[in-house]
């Protein structure tokens, strides 16, 4: 008969007769325990790839799943991980039932799965020989990404991550990658402005589209409310954390921002004082610039907004073409702009009013 | 005890990598090659009229491939975490994005959309990550239809949902480790009809990344295992029926303004649409994905009319065949293909012009993969499993080929299980993913019989249980020539028995 936990046992023995002879008494390896401990990240990953201990250290290993799916974490043998993460998956139909941790000498400690939010410990006396021990997660599918290594060494010494075998290739470049991120390319075109992204954004709805014009502008669109939120200017977005999902993360904004809308809708057609009822229906790219397409009250407003040519703002052109009704546009106080209208007249309070003509075609210009 | 285990273990391999083999010469798997600084995460895969493919990926691109070329092209960019298109014509296409269902045009014939029209957006998003969108699939009289997440229970909402908000849809202020759903139709499949009106069609779905028609016009979702869903499922899905996860009840028309979470199971349990199939967890599947109809003309003429559903966990696409008795979808899984080449995250499936089959790869941070594969098949037809029917008293399995009367007929080459699965609230406690398989028993054939075409056994077995699930592992049968079967492992979800005939 052969039973997996022999190895673990005549470490254990060894372990404790050399910490009986070898070590002081009342020292924290003989007596207490080294803790390890261990946690997930996003995607697939244990926030720790490499752990160093001393040969036979009493361990006491604790996995917290911060992560939103289950997981084990099973140590073997050097060079076994894969051997055990394909033991694993030939588990088959007898997989739950085994928590997916196949029964192999190649096993040499493991945490059953854990769900999200559960933590488990467990002790044992690290190998004596050295070497390295990797630890993986043999749920399916997990284990082809999902590892780390715990290297037993005298003088606590571990190779460099990138030249870890035992390293998942995602953790080996990780510095690399933070250095060097924003050459990296995030799509197979090149970008030129003007372009666009629809992402979650702060400050605005969950359905906005974030607009890259040229002269390092950038503006914010909110295809909920129908109107523009903010701008900016400087660096664009950094989309690292909303592409990596798993937590409600927002495509942030990089630059400075030097516009917030501070009205409740700007655009309001018949009625000064009603707060209008919008609807968003799309957009056109002309010259790769978005033309909004939305209503209000029922009627078409098309609005494109682009950069001024000195890059000192934005200029919003907007079409109401079939509008049969005056039309007023009203700005929030302090917004961070000054305003100039190609047609209309001002109001006393400040707001712009167009007959319905003059409301065919327009250009607000915005200058920071 | 144990070594017999091991020996069974010994055999299992012996027996794989035969079979593997085997399907080396019955499939080819080939990677298509992906554009350098593509996050070929798959969302979605169409074929336009003249043989192009276009995919969208979940950084917001539709890109367009060109098989003779191998070139791919940049149709739209910029979407909000595209998760599923359809080809409307030539230059048109429906993509669905997180906020909306989107129509994108190439309007000038540049190759390029440049018009993006909404379609709709009359549903709620509270912000929560896991609020994804799946779809559109399309009926025969041109109406669309989209499936919506519920919400994680491992993250809130934002501060500003689109909708309206009712917190009844979740179960308390913590979620208790129930997805929910707290605006309107997370959870449910939504039907668009031509004029963009949208209107509520289904409820119930917990986790639904998969919708999808069978050829005859029957629609179908798989939904993912956790709280509810003790085991992944397909539902045959129909208009006005509830499917068993609460969250989604507090938007239905007439719905009395309980919390769901608070309502006995056992009303809950009454009120519900059981599945077609169950895929058991951990076993067949963790995560199903698109349900996809096998049509006339492929390169897998066998299984023409079946469905075939992506799996994301495992380096395996799954085939579903389906009966109805007493009226009602059931059937089984087995795997259509395993291992040869094919990675894990087979989200999306589409049949080529030319009958091969491509599958759509995604992780988006859980198991999976990246890309897209092309399944053609190779010269040497496999030993398959191409129907597995309910009889009185039994099962008749059909293969692709006739069989080896011995091995057919003996006995102990039959390892069948029957398990059931509870629907039951999730135990706070319970491991998110725990398999909650109940009363696993070990069933011995009473009688196993050859017909007289040698291509179909009938197994007749002590009794058969209504609800349960029956798993098939068959492994001595092969063909007259020897070549073993490929795909021993098919699960029987029997949630109706045959109607007796006098």
């Amino acid at each position: 008969m052969k039973a997996s936990s022999a190895p673990s046992l005549r470490l254990f023995i060894c372990s404790m007769l050399l910490a009986a002879c070898l070590l002081p008494a009342f020292s924290p390896a003989a007596y207490g325990q080294e803790p390890i401990a261990i946690t997930t990240l996003p995607g697939l990953q244990f926030d720790k790839v490499q752990v160093a201990v001393k040969p036979g250290a009493r361990i006491t290993l604790t996995f917290t799943n911060q992560d939103d799916m289950s997981h084990n974490l099973v140590i073997t043998k050097p060079g076994k991980r894969t051997a055990v993460v394909e033991a694993a998956m030939a588990l088959a139909e007898k997989g739950p039932e085994m928590q997916y941790i196949p029964r192999s000498d190649d096993v040499l400690w493991h945490v059953p799965v854990t769900s999200p939010g559960e933590k488990k410990s467990i002790t044992f006396n690290a190998p004596t020989l050295t070497g390295a021990y990797p630890f993986v997660c043999t749920y399916p599918g997990h284990g082809f990404v999902m590892y780390g290594v715990i290297h037993v060494s005298a003088d606590l010494s571990m190779p460099p991550a990138a030249k870890d075998p035992d390293v998942p290739e995602s953790r080996k470049s990780s510095e690399q990658a933070h250095t060097h991120h924003q050459q990296a390319p995030q799509h197979p075109f090149e970008q030129t402005p003007p372009f666009l992204y629809r992402a979650f954004m702060e400050e605005s709805g969950l359905a906005s589209i974030a607009v890259r014009l040229p002269g390092e502008l950038a503006f914010c669109w909110d295809a909920e409310a129908c109107k523009l939120r903010y701008a900016w200017s400087g660096e664009f977005l950094d989309m690292k954390d909303f592409w990596h999902g798993h937590k409600n993360a927002y495509a942030k904004v990089l630059g400075t921002i030097f516009y917030r809308d501070k009205a409740t809708h700007p655009l309001r057609l018949g009625n000064r004082e009603v707060e209008p009822t919008v609807k968003f229906k799309g957009y056109r790219l002309v010259r790769q610039y978005p033309e909004f397409h939305y209503q209000v009250n029922g009627t078409d407003v098309y609005e494109l907004i682009r950069e001024k040519p000195d890059g000192s703002g934005l200029e919003r052109s907007i079409r109401i073409p079939d509008g049969i009704e005056p039309v007023w546009f009203i700005s929030g106080e302090n917004d961070g702009v000054n305003y100039k209208f190609s047609a209309g007249t001002k109001e006393p309070d400040g707001s712009l009013k167009l007959s319905p003509t003059q409301a065919k075609e327009f250009t607000i210009t915005m200058t920071r | 005890m144990k070594s017999a285990f091991l020996s069974g273990l010994f055999l299992l391999f012996g027996g794989w990598s035969a079979a593997q083999e085997t399907a080396q010469t019955s499939y080819r798997v080939e990677n298509i090659e992906m554009p350098a600084g593509l996050d070929a995460e798959t969302g979605g895969m169409a074929f336009f009229p003249n043989g192009r493919l276009a995919a969208c990926f979940t950084r917001g691109e539709v890109m367009v491939y060109d098989f003779p070329s191998k070139q791919w092209s940049v149709f739209a960019s910029g979407l909000h975490e595209p998760l599923g298109l359809l080809v409307e014509s030539p230059s048109q296409i429906v993509v669905l994005q997180r906020p909306e269902l989107t129509r994108i045009s190439d309007t000038d014939g540049d190759g390029k959309a440049d018009h993006y029209e909404t379609i709709t957006d009359d549903f709620g998003l509270s912000g929560n990550y896991h609020e994804f969108n799946y779809g559109p699939v399309r009926d025969k009289a041109g109406n669309l239809y989209i499936a919506l997440n519920t919400a994680s229970s491992g993250a809130g909402y934002r501060k500003n949902p689109r909708g309206p908000v009712n917190l009844a849809g979740r179960d308390s202020t913590t979620g208790r480790k129930q997805m929910y759903s707290i605006v309107p139709y997370r959870g449910w499949v939504l039907q668009v009809k031509p004029n963009g009106k949208t209107v509520p069609f289904a409820s119930g779905f917990r986790s639904p990344n998969g919708i999808g028609f069978d050829t005859k016009g029957n629609l179908f979702v798989a939904d993912n295992q956790s709280d509810w869903v003790e085991t992944s499922k397909l539902f045959h899905v129909e208009k006005g029926k509830f499917y068993g996860h609460p969250a989604s009840l507090i938007w239905g028309d007439d719905w009395d303004g309980r919390n769901p979470f608070r309502m006995p199971v056992k009303e809950l349990n009454k009120m519900r649409t059981e599945a077609a199939v169950f895929f058991p967890h951990g076993i067949m599947a963790n995560s199903p994905s698109e349900p996809v109809g096998i049509p006339a003309g492929t390169q897998f003429p066998q299984f023409e009319g079946q469905l075939l559903v992506g799996e994301m966990n495992h380096d395996r696409i799954m085939r579903v065949m389906l009966e109805k008795v007493d009226g009602i979808f059931q059937g089984a899984c087995v795997p259509f293909l395993d291992g040869n080449g094919l990675r894990m995250g087979n989200n999306r499936m589409v049949f080529a012009p030319d009958g091969s089959l491509l599958t759509g790869q995604i992780t988006h941070g859980w198991a999976g993969s990246k890309g897209i594969q092309r399944i053609s098949a190779g010269e040497k037809p496999a030993l398959d499993i191409q129907n597995m029917q309910v009889i009185n008293g039994g099962f008749r399995l059909t293969f692709t080929q006739t069989l080896d009367k011995k091995a057919a007929t003996e006995l102990s080459g039959y390892h069948i299980r029957h398990y059931a699965y509870q629907y039951q609230k999730k135990p706070i406690s319970e491991p998110i993913d725990q398999s909650n398989q109940s009363d696993i028993r070990d069933v011995k054939p009473a009688r196993v019989t050859l017909s007289a075409d040698k291509k179909s056994v009938t197994v007749l077995l002590p009794e058969l249980k209504k609800g349960y699930v029956y798993e098939f592992k068959l492994e001595n049968i092969k063909s007259e020539s020897g070549t073993p079967l490929v795909n021993r492992l098919i699960c029987y979800s029997l949630n109706r028995l045959p109607v007796k005939k006098n």
